[in-house]
């Protein structure tokens, strides 16, 4: 298997970010905080039982 | 883990990624099974060697159950090696590696794994309470509790690393954390179980806060971290993804199994594996201490912080272990002496929930990827994410579920007497944690991923982790968990 040469690689053109990653990155960030939100409320309503 | 997998073929990996998985669950299954047939009579683990915090070391091994006294300290020792020795040889050749090799660093690895904790159990490192110190004579200590040896452990492999790198290369045949810690999380079901099975209402309350641990690590932290990778330090995509998946998810499991699902070359989730190794070696040796000073008085924040923050499996349950032992020490000392397990439970819950999605997720990213980015003739098929799920964590699960049917749906008998059989396997399962953390530190040579170029590498793991993972799951641990303790001891 060949190593990756991690330093020119860092040096190459700069890949811009395709629409459909702005959509993964728009779309898990977006789930992500409403589904929280979700369970934010319902940990007020359903607490932990000792 | 660099060195060791760099060498090898991309479809080797993957099949020897998935074989060690099968591995991990079939030896987790055996321990488990053997302790098992203590609960009808056949106490056949019981020679296995238990540590206890000494000032004369020549009392601190023991076998783990009284019929094997006649064998002592040494012997049980003896007998644990042979049939780890064993069972692990005959293991790692279904893998493919040269047996006698692994017997010979294994003998190694064991030997100052296994002494690090039993220094670890010194009195003065690991006696906690001031009436454990005056039953030792002893007038300080840095009460560690013997799990402290953990510690010891991670520190001497550090050192082996960095200062011998000879040995190190020596050992690596031996130096397998993600193999150790995948039996140990099997294992840890049943302790787990019957911890969980004292307190049902806490338990479900747990598997219910799973669920924002495994929404904050796949669409908050890797959203976020892909897009510092890709904008903020111009990473190509094949390096963004396994790096997100690191950093987010859990860590060397997540990075390989989405740089597979997004075909990246295989050397480069590997190099990211190993940094995510040395992050979360530095965590260990960080986040625990914090949480003692600031979140000694929330123990459960603590615990799922903890299963937030460290990013693999074996750093973020052994990081756990340590977690519960430091704040029930200072608990103790405040007079508070809390039921051992729930921090650790709480740990392990947060992180098997985000383990069980890795397989959906390299899916998702796998669809993703062959459909819109990588356009060509190959398609995403479902049956990939059982190709990519942790198969280890169906033996978490199963031997959960059936610890926790013997404790709640079996006979009182038997309910009585699993908790002493739990105990055994756990001795196997305090093992492997030890094999896990001094396996991590003989992997941390710290120079030589420095010349790799790693870097930059780690400037997205330090901003995105330091910067965002740590408070965020701070934040999300006390929204779910402040306020709720863990039941006293009696």
């Amino acid at each position: 298997m060949s190593q990756p040469d991690l330093r020119s690689e860092l040096n190459a053109p700069v890949e811009p970010l395709l629409p459909i990653e702005k959509r993964l990155i728009g779309w898990s960030l977006g789930i992500g905080i409403v589904l929280l939100v979700i369970l934010v409320a319902l940990n007020h309503f359903v607490p932990i039982k000792l | 883990m660099s060195d060791i997998a760099v060498k090898v073929s991309e479809p080797i990996a993957l099949r020897a990624r998935l074989n060690e998985d099968w591995l991990a669950l079939v030896i987790g299954l055996l321990v488990f099974a053997l302790a098992l047939l203590s609960v009808g009579g056949a106490d056949v683990l019981g020679w296995a060697v238990n540590t206890s915090v000494y000032t004369d070391v020549t009392t601190a091994l023991a076998p783990i159950a009284k019929a094997y006294a006649w064998l002592g300290g040494g012997g049980a020792l003896l007998a644990t090696y042979a049939a780890l020795l064993v069972v692990l040889s005959i293991g790692v050749s279904t893998l493919g590696a040269d047996v006698k090799k692994f017997a010979i660093a294994f003998t190694a690895v064991f030997a100052i794994a296994y002494g690090s904790w039993i220094l670890g159990s010194y009195a003065h490192i690991a006696a906690v309470t001031p009436a454990e110190q005056q039953k030792f004579g002893i007038g300080w200590s840095l009460k560690l509790t013997n799990e402290g040896g953990y510690v010891v452990a991670l520190i001497a492999g550090l050192i082996i690393a960095n200062f011998i790198p000879g040995l190190a290369n020596w050992l690596k045949e031996a130096i397998r954390p993600e193999l150790y810690i995948k039996i140990a999380i099997v294992i840890l079901g049943a302790t787990v179980a019957v911890t969980a099975a004292g307190r049902l209402n806490l338990a479900s309350s747990l598997l219910l806060r799973g669920a924002a641990a495994i929404v904050e690590a796949y669409l908050i932290y890797w959203a976020v971290i892909y897009y510092v990778a890709r904008k903020w330090f111009g990473f190509s995509r094949e390096w963004s993804v396994p790096l997100a998946s690191g950093i987010s998810i859990c860590g060397v499991a997540a990075a390989i199994a989405t740089g597979g699902a997004i075909r990246a070359r295989p050397a480069v989730p590997v190099l990211v594996s190993s940094l995510v190794v040395v992050f979360a070696v530095v965590e260990v040796l960080i986040l625990p201490f914090l949480a003692q000073t600031f979140l000694w008085q929330e123990p459960l924040v603590a615990g799922a912080w903890i299963g937030l923050a460290i990013k693999t499996d074996g750093a973020a349950v052994a990081g756990g272990g340590i977690t519960e032992s430091l704040i029930m020490a200072k608990a103790a000392a405040e007079g508070i002496k809390y039921q051992p397990g729930w921090i650790l439970a709480t740990t392990t819950t947060v992180k098997i929930f985000i383990d069980i999605f890795i397989g959906v997720w390299a899916f998702v990213l796998g669809y993703i990827w062959t459909n819109y980015i990588d356009k060509g003739p190959d398609k995403a098929k479902p049956i990939e994410i059982w190709q990519r799920f942790p198969k280890f964590i169906l033996g978490f699960i199963f031997v959960f579920a059936v610890s926790m049917w013997l404790a709640l749906g079996s006979t009182p008998e038997i309910a009585k007497a699993l908790p002493a059989a739990a105990s055994e396997a756990n001795v196997f399962r305090v093992i492997f944690f030890i094999l896990t953390f001094f396996s991590i530190g003989v992997l941390s040579d710290f120079r030589k991923l420095w010349q790799q170029g790693f870097g930059k590498l780690a400037a997205v793991y330090f901003v995105s982790l330091f910067g965002f993972v740590i408070w965020v799951g701070l934040l999300i641990s006390w929204l779910f968990f402040s306020g709720f303790k863990p039941p006293l001891a009696s």
